[in-house]
């Protein structure tokens, strides 16, 4: 590789700027293209890569019990037996769920706390540090208290119970959830006030969190488990990082299918546009060679014209992917790409994130294929033949 | 210094646009190839240009046998010994006057102390150095062609070919052309003119006219 | 086969190759065959156009391999996350029978391409082109050999299979099993280490009284005993273990993706150093490349040795 010709550089720059109307077309559609998939690659990382974090809170083995093909509540003596596996450090039966607050259409998510208990998840940890609860009180998120004082319930509020009858519940405190935006309809209260609101009895919970000591075991214990538990339904941190990994491969996977076509429509129509050259054109050409430039000379030019064009899309295409993600937090592109029915994309924070890898992925899906497309068109230009100049 | 031995260009489809050519030019002479279009000496100053091969017979420039290198030792060969000023001057309008006139040499990627070195010489010696950072399209017609001279001598080019110059000059301008010609002669240029202008013919600084009609010498 | 979007990028571009690579292709065999330089028919100029096609293209494609490559190996690298067993690329690599010889495959490729070029700068400093009907022979070779790679690169992915376990490269590196490479890895390191420091100290000798023919030999040894070093002893430095031979884990973000710049700057000094013994270059070029690739060699040895060197100095003790 020579060192860059800045005097060719140039030229082709000022050969673009020549060119406006033509190259303003190009550039616009292929710096479209660019954010269009840098905005998927953007949204579906970010995700994840939020969505791994979230389930690095989790425990590491949940086990939930499943009677006539529907999940139902576990009893307290299955925590004993799982608890006998060799691998298994820790567990403890948790009592949580979903409440739904139909007068606000909203769904709160409750979580039981037993006294002593050390809770996975440090944010949960954290709140419970500062406040103690006695069984007569919960700690609600600051969106939960907004609900329930739209509803006039600012000291207490009343949970209906599966009987019909209320369970009387005082609101100690609220908590901010920060960047834990999944966390915002939670409500923390003593685990046997949820069992009455629930309908559980003393025994029961809705599902058990186990802790594995050696990491690396992992799977090998949940296999175990899923052996001897044959009805019930066990999954483990890293069997939820595959499950989402291959979910939004699979998603960007589809997508990416289809932006291939766009891309050959692309090159196709560069492959057009680049050939046709009109007299003025191909004088020009004929000059440069009249006044000594080589063959190799016009083709490093012509290299440079298209290098310029698509570094410039390549890189704004990735500018406008960044505000429209990161800044607006991709409206309507976030909803397709979040399978409303799974995930609500309005409780993800789309931070910052970028990996280097996706970021090479989009470059060779494009500055390589424009280049491409521009090699026979240049040839063409380059070895046009200069005596008609003479002419 | 330049020779064209039993020399025929013939395109495809059989046409036939020179046909056994022989011709010596000497050095530091001005000679004129006379003919009408279509006769053939556009194609004559293109094979001494190196700008495309004869079908048979061989064209040495001092010394060197020019007509079988390959396009990237012809277009070197062009750059380093020959100058062409071409009849619309084929400068491009966009760039400005030094860009122009270094136009030969970007490829090069000489160093920029250079390049600026050789422009203001050939600026200077063609008296345009008042406009050197002037866009083309701005500059009337004796300038550019003063420029388009310009250009053609950047490299200090023992030839210099000229395809009808004049034809879209007026009178005065042709004649600032000649006192040009006249001016590169003095520094030993081999000035080969093509053209049917009658202000060529009687020159005094014509050491030859040759004659051209169909491909053939008369 | 799953279609993960670095398969499909890898998939679009090498579609790019194979079109690009059978237009250069076409063009070279007709030069090989009907080129002469001394006719002054029109096909004979179409054909000195069609040269400088071939020639771009062949650059193109070895010009965005290059990257490729590297995307191939974190493709790769990525995989074993979705293949149960798999730590690293090795078990990846290994979990078909196409992994191996597609990326020796790969490696050669990328070689002969980069010969290919300095070959054709070299074919076009003279007049006579002394290289032209040689350059374009190679690459009619090549070509086939760019093709294989592509089939093998899309019947490798197509034949992964995420159900079924892989080894991991504890399994296929280890000491204690039959295969050849153990046998290798299993040899005194005095033994491996005196070859390697051995073959370096030559080359020197070689660089100082200028010997290219015997300078670009060593430099083919070179690079076998660095990868066979590498994986048996320099690598378990890198890794503080010593049980742990894997190539590919190098690459990972665990050890600061030294890998890449091990392999990288072994690769192009052992290819600055063996094209020096096949191509007459002049004095200047000449000593061009015996200076770089001298250069990238000693940092090879110089950044390797400092791993057991740290360790040395850190522990007290060798591993």
């Amino acid at each position: 590789m020579n060192k860059i010709n800045f005097y060719l550089l140039e030229y082709a720059y000022a050969y673009i700027k020549r060119n406006k109307n033509k190259n303003i077309f190009i550039v616009t559609v292929f710096t479209l293209l660019v954010a269009l998939l840098s905005s998927v690659f953007f949204i579906t990382t970010t995700v994840e890569h939020e969505m791994k974090e979230r389930i690095s809170y989790k425990p590491d083995i949940v086990v939930q019990a499943y009677k006539a093909g529907m999940q139902s509540s576990v009893d307290s003596a299955l925590l004993d037996k799982l608890l006998e596996i060799n691998g298994i450090s820790s567990g403890h039966l948790r009592v949580e769920g979903t409440y739904d607050f139909r007068a606000k259409n909203r769904l709160f998510y409750l979580y039981g706390v037993a006294p002593f208990e050390d809770q996975e998840d440090p944010f949960i940890e954290q709140i419970l540090q500062n406040e103690a609860l006695n069984s007569s009180q919960m700690l609600v998120s600051d969106s939960v208290k907004e609900s329930m004082h739209q509803a006039y319930y600012d000291k207490y509020f009343n949970f209906i119970k599966p009987d019909g009858s209320l369970q009387k519940v005082f609101i100690k405190k609220s908590f901010p959830v920060h960047k834990r935006i999944e966390l915002q309809n939670l409500i923390l209260l003593d685990q046997d006030t949820l069992r009455k609101i629930f309908g559980y009895s003393e025994n029961e919970g809705s599902d058990i969190a186990l802790s594995v000591a050696n990491k690396n075991e992992l799977d090998f214990i949940t296999s175990k488990i899923r052996l001897m538990l044959p009805n019930a339904k066990v999954v483990s941190k890293n069997d939820l990082n595959v499950m989402y990994e291959k979910l939004f491969d699979y998603d960007s996977g589809v997508f990416l299918s289809l932006f291939v076509i766009a891309i050959f429509t692309f090159f196709i129509i560069i492959y057009d546009k680049a050939n046709g050259l009109s007299s003025e054109e191909k004088r020009e050409i004929g000059i440069l060679k009249a006044i000594g430039w080589r063959v190799e000379d016009v083709l490093h030019a012509k290299f440079y014209e298209a290098a310029i064009i698509s570094f410039f899309s390549f890189f704004t295409g990735l500018l406008i992917a960044f505000i429209y993600v990161f800044i607006f937090k991709a409206p309507l592109l976030g909803e397709i790409f979040m399978h409303n029915t799974l995930l609500d994309i309005h409780t993800f924070n789309l931070d910052f994130y970028l990996e280097l890898s996706y970021t090479l992925l989009i470059f060779l899906l494009s500055v390589p294929v424009y280049i491409a497309a521009t090699l026979i068109p240049s040839w063409r230009v380059a070895t046009l033949d200069a005596d008609e100049v003479m002419r | 210094m330049i020779e064209i031995k039993n020399v025929s260009k013939i395109y495809d489809g059989n046409i036939v646009a020179l046909q056994d050519i022989n011709l010596r030019f000497k050095e530091g002479e001005l000679i004129i190839l006379k003919g009408v279009s279509g006769s053939g000496k556009s194609t004559i100053l293109s094979l001494i240009a190196g700008l495309s091969k004869p079908t048979l017979g061989e064209i040495t420039v001092d010394k060197k046998k020019i007509s079988k290198l390959p396009d990237h030792f012809a277009a070197s060969y062009r750059r380093d010994n020959i100058g062409i000023v071409f009849q619309k001057y084929n400068l491009i309008p966009t760039l400005s006057v030094t860009e122009n006139v270094l136009l030969p040499l970007f490829p090069l990627n000489l160093p920029r102390e250079l390049m600026k070195e050789k422009s203001s010489n050939v600026l200077q010696k063609f008296s345009i150095e008042h406009k050197a950072n002037v866009i083309v399209k701005n500059l009337s017609g004796g300038e550019q062609q003063r420029v388009a001279i310009a250009r053609a001598n950047i490299n200090d080019p023992k030839i210099i070919l000229a395809d009808e110059p004049t034809a879209n000059l007026d009178e005065k301008l042709s004649l600032e052309f000649i006192e040009i010609l006249r001016e590169l002669k003095s520094k030993k240029r081999t000035i080969i003119i093509a053209t049917h202008d009658p202000l060529f013919f009687d020159l005094d600084i014509v050491d030859r006219t040759v004659s051209i009609e169909h491909g053939k010498l008369l | 086969m799953f279609l993960t979007p670095e398969i499909i990028t890898l998939t679009v571009l090498n579609f790019l190759f194979v079109i690009f690579a059978t237009i250069a292709f076409v063009n070279a065999l007709k030069i090989v065959l009907y080129y002469n330089a001394d006719a002054t028919t029109s096909y004979q100029y179409a054909l000195e156009k069609k040269s400088y096609l071939s020639a771009t293209i062949i650059k193109f494609i070895f010009y965005v391999k290059i990257p490729l490559f590297i995307f191939f190996v974190y493709t790769l690298d990525s995989l074993s996350n979705l293949l149960p067993g798999a730590m690293c690329a090795a078990g990846v690599v290994s979990a078909t029978s196409y992994g191996t010889p597609l990326l020796f495959l790969k490696i050669l490729n990328l070689y002969i391409f980069a010969f290919w070029i300095v070959l054709n700068d070299e074919d076009m400093k003279y007049e006579g082109q002394p290289y032209l009907k040689k350059k374009f022979l190679l690459f009619c070779v090549a070509y086939f050999l760019l093709i294989a790679e592509i089939v093998l690169e899309s019947v490798m992915f197509g034949a992964m299979d995420i159900n079924s376990v892989v080894d991991c490269c504890g399994a296929i590196f280890s000491t204690t099993s039959q295969t050849y490479l153990s046998e290798i890895l299993a040899t005194s390191p005095t033994v491996l280490l005196g070859l390697f420091y051995g073959v370096f100290l030559l080359m020197i000798v070689s660089y100082i009284f200028k010997n290219r023919y015997i300078y670009s030999f060593l430099n083919i040894l070179f690079v076998l005993i660095s990868l066979i070093t590498l994986i048996a002893f320099f690598g378990t430095y890198i890794y503080e273990q010593p049980t742990h031979h894997c190539p590919f884990c190098l690459l990972q973000s665990d050890y600061n993706y030294i890998g890449y710049f091990l392999y990288i700057v072994l690769f192009v000094g052992t290819f600055f150093g063996f094209t020096l013994g096949i191509i007459e270059f002049d004095d200047q070029e000449l000593q061009k490349r015996f200076h770089i690739s001298l250069l990238y060699n000693s940092l090879y040895v110089a950044v390797v040795s400092y791993y057991p060197l740290l360790y040395y100095v850190k522990n007290g003790v060798w591993l």
